[in-house]
């Protein structure tokens, strides 16, 4: 067992956790897909308006690699695509008919997963539109099937603010869970598995599937900072990682024959209208998702998918990806402070001991203001007491700037596991992580 | 309360904004503005939330921080002042003879500074940062009271300029730019910086003035055979009095205890580094004990000087806690802290006692080892590099 400790990152403490609870919610009245919120991927339509898909019809494939696939969320009328800008695709929206339909995909018991080869999963994974739930570090892009994987890490974690907890979707589906592990040892040996800090009663049951415990702050559990922490030499780089949620869909497409559409899903923020966990569908509307009371949003809340580090900002009216499975409603906080740098700050949220807020023992209600202005760097290393893998985010910005890529790179650029407190903490509000994700991405498309 | 006050700012705003006709002042209009209300921003990529800690509010600390040592600062100009034209030091009057002489060194000092500040901010449409409101009180704080406005003017203008604007402004420079108003002062005007007479302002001229030397000057002037520790207590200097800070000196750099409340509370918020404080400590006691070895019965008395009393004479306190850790001039990495810290004090020390007519020796020493940080820097991070499993 590998336990990590971060002794860094910061204690967040954000109002508007969402409780264990578990509520269903109605059936919408229609589901999408939105493709351009899935990182990558060059989507090459397969449907057009007007057409009638059932659950898991391919709706789209990458161009890159076809042979993957999107299954469609729902059953019924394709009923709007719509284009965004240099016409990518942002959203595929199906009208769900009353009795959605199924494509039947091969079901497999666990003796058929035994006997299959590690091909043939892949091609049935492919084909059912679930192996994009498979992703490779470091760029976090759906895991390439042809490449060598050095180990699959299964993050049971959910330390950035409200994110789905595992043991609330592991409730009653362990064995569901062994499964999808024993499925994932048809494509490595190397299998992972990190205990979520914090003393949740479910993963017990998991004991001896665990090889990773952690301690710390948000991002402790990241498959990325776990990988960082263990990695013995630099052939586990690019080892893959899948979401412990996911991983159940993946054993659930196998045990049924059938595109898993189920999600638990959370509603978090101070401003969300219940701060709960959710069972419904992929894709299904935000508004649906414990946002909107009878219809009405706060007034002036931000809808954050996919968590308040890593997620965007989306329309009132659109839809969950196919990867987010959080909302997250906070204020906006565009409005101006008076005198704001003079005062206590008892109800300022801050990792800093600038504010008497450390002394606040509650939750501090947060919004999406800066909080200040654009500054140059004063190199006073706030970013690197956060960083969970060890990079200098101030020397490293630096490089990233002058275009410096082998310096950025030996400065460990591709170690950042995008999480964003870099930017956080800084007093000068410089936008660290955008800029590392950029360089990665760029960096990315040199490579291929 | 603050109605007013938006009112007006959204009011003027359209004459500085683009097109407007003030245009070119806009970074002015918005440093003002941006003094009155934190401007009401919104994350537009990267993280949602952001910390509340701002560079304003960062350098309010340091501001902060710094007030025990202007209060005292001014308590004592105002008492040595009183003291040398044979009048009784009651608080009172001590404390508005002190306000009388500082205040103008701080108003010429902020004004001259700002004016500089502005005039880079308008040429390369920048932001006006909040660094220079350090800057230009630690500045005065290092003076003698006795200095001519003119010359706190000449002084700040060639910290901002040249020790700072020429590299591009706040977070390039390589050195603290008020140590190096400062320094340029020393070298430029060293009659007015050193000797007996400068470290007290005498109003009544025709009064039996005396003035007296400062403990370092006393210490400097110690015949060999005798021991500094005498000479500073015959000249009414005992290690409390040094402590305490009741003695002619620079305006607020005196007080070593004032300088430590500051200290504390900047290492509390986590502003200062502690390390480069503590470094230069031990960097001081270490080379003093050192040369304490070197030291025998004909040799100079500031050999066999009990090291402690380095950390207490002159500015060395205020230099280490305010100067030295000024972030954009010391390294960032917290092994180079240590050593640069540390290195101050050493460097403290031997100027002290090899070279007595740079008495104040911890500013050159800072200087000195803020063009030595980035090199430090470079080091320990090529180690850490070293230790990285490669990933490209
Ligand atoms: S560099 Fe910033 S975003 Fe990257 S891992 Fe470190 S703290 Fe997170
Ligand atoms: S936190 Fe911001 S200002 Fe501080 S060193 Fe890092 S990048 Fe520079």
């Amino acid at each position: 067992m590998i336990t990590v400790k971060t002794p860094k990152g910061c204690k967040l403490k954000i109002a508007g956790k969402p409780s264990l609870d578990l509520d269903r919610l109605a059936t919408p009245a229609s589901v999408a897909m939105l493709p351009a919120r899935i990182p990558f991927v060059k989507p090459r339509l397969k449907v057009k308006i007007g057409d009638r898909v059932k659950i898991g019809t391919p709706l789209f494939e990458d161009k890159r690699r076809p042979a993957i696939q999107f299954g469609s969320p729902g059953g019924g009328v394709v009923d709007e695509i719509c284009f965004g800008p240099r016409r990518i695709i942002k959203a595929i929206v199906i009208r769900l008919d009353d009795n959605e339909e199924h494509v039947q995909f091969t079901s497999l018991t666990a003796q058929d997963i035994e006997a299959a080869t590690r091909d043939d999963l892949i091609k049935a994974m492919q084909d059912g539109g679930v192996w994009p739930f498979i992703k490779a570090l470091p760029f976090r892009d759906i895991a390439n099937p042809e490449e060598p994987v050095p180990g699959i890490f299964v993050n049971l974690g959910a330390s950035e603010p409200f994110l789905p907890q595992s043991q609330v979707y592991l409730r009653n589906a362990t064995d569901l869970f062994e499964s999808g592990i024993n499925l994932l040892r048809k494509l490595t040996p190397h299998v992972y598995v990190t205990r979520p800090p914090g003393k949740a009663p479910v993963v017990k049951a998991l004991k001896h599937l665990i090889t990773h415990t952690c301690k710390g702050a948000y991002p402790v559990d990241d498959p990325g900072v776990q990988l960082y922490h263990s990695k013995k030499s630099s052939d586990e780089n690019r080892s893959w990682y899948i979401d412990g949620q996911d991983l159940l869909h993946l054993a659930r497409f196998f045990e049924t024959g059938r595109y898993p559409i189920e999600r638990i899903m959370v509603s978090g923020g101070n401003l969300a209208h219940a701060n709960k966990h959710f069972i419904t569908r992929t894709g299904i509307p935000l508004a649906t998702l414990g946002g909107c009371h009878d219809g009405q949003a706060a007034a002036g809340a931000r809808f954050i998918v996919g968590g308040l580090f890593r997620g965007y900002t989306s329309e009132i009216d659109s839809y969950m990806g196919f990867y987010e499975n959080a909302l997250t409603l906070i204020a906006e906080g565009d409005e101006k402070e008076a005198f704001g740098f003079m005062r206590p700050g008892y109800g300022k949220p801050s990792s800093s001991n600038t504010f008497l807020s450390v002394y606040n023992p509650s939750d501090i209600k947060t919004d999406c203001g800066m909080h200040g202005e654009r500054r140059a760097c004063i190199n006073c290393g706030f970013c690197v007491n956060v960083c969970p893998v060890d990079i200098l985010p101030q020397f490293t910005y630096k490089c990233v700037r002058a275009d410096e890529v082998e310096e950025s790179l030996a400065n460990g650029l591709l170690d950042c596991v995008e999480c964003s407190l870099c930017t956080y903490v800084c007093p000068s509000k410089i936008e660290l992580c955008a800029r590392f994700k950029q360089a990665k991405e760029a960096y990315y498309k040199e490579l291929t | 309360m603050m109605k007013p006050i938006r009112n007006l700012f959204d009011a003027q705003r359209r004459h500085f904004a683009q097109g407007g006709k003030f245009e070119r002042f806009h970074p002015l209009f918005e440093a003002t503005e941006s003094f009155f209300f934190i401007p009401g921003l919104s994350t537009q990529s990267d993280a949602h939330v952001r910390d509340s800690l701002d560079l304003k509010r960062f350098m309010s600390f340091v501001i902060l921080a710094l007030m025990p040592c202007l209060c005292f600062g001014i308590y004592n100009v105002g008492y040595q002042s009183l003291m040398a034209s044979g009048k009784y030091p009651a608080l009172l009057p001590a404390v508005i003879s002190g306000l009388q002489t500082v205040l103008p060194l701080i108003i010429v000092s902020y004004t001259v500074g700002f004016f500089w500040e502005i005039l880079f901010a308008i040429i390369r449409k920048k932001e006006i940062s909040e660094g220079f409101l350090v800057t230009g009180l630690l500045f005065p704080l290092t003076l003698p009271p006795t200095i001519p406005l003119w010359q706190v003017a000449v002084g700040i203008s060639f910290g901002v300029v040249i020790g700072k604007e020429v590299f591009g402004g706040t977070g390039r420079n390589i050195l603290n730019p008020a140590l190096c108003g400062r320094v340029f002062l020393f070298f430029a005007y060293p009659m007015r910086m050193s000797g007996d007479a400068v470290w007290t302002v005498v109003s009544d001229k025709t009064a039996d003035a005396l003035s007296g030397a400062t403990p370092l000057a006393v210490a400097a002037l110690t015949p060999s055979g005798e021991t500094v520790e005498t000479a500073l207590t015959s000249a009414n200097y005992p290690i409390e009095t040094l402590c305490l800070g009741l003695y002619p000196g620079s305006v607020g750099a005196t007080s070593v205890l004032a300088c430590l409340i500051g200290a504390t509370l900047l290492i509390v918020v986590g502003i200062a580094s502690y390390r480069t404080i503590i470094g230069g400590v031990i960097g001081v006691l270490a080379v003093g004990y050192l040369l304490n070895l070197l030291a025998s019965e004909t040799s100079m008395a500031w050999l066999s000087l009990n090291p402690w009393h380095h950390l207490v004479m002159g500015g060395f306190a205020f230099g280490i806690i305010f100067m030295a850790t000024d972030p954009v001039s010391s390294p960032g990495m917290n092994a180079s802290k240590w050593i640069y810290g540390f290195a101050i004090g050493a460097l403290t020390v031997l100027i002290r006692v090899f070279n007595p007519a740079y008495a104040e020796g911890v500013m050159l020493a800072i200087i000195f080892m803020n063009l030595f940080a980035p090199l430090l820097d470079y080091f320990v991070i090529w180690q850490r590099l070293r230790k990285r499993l490669a990933n490209v």
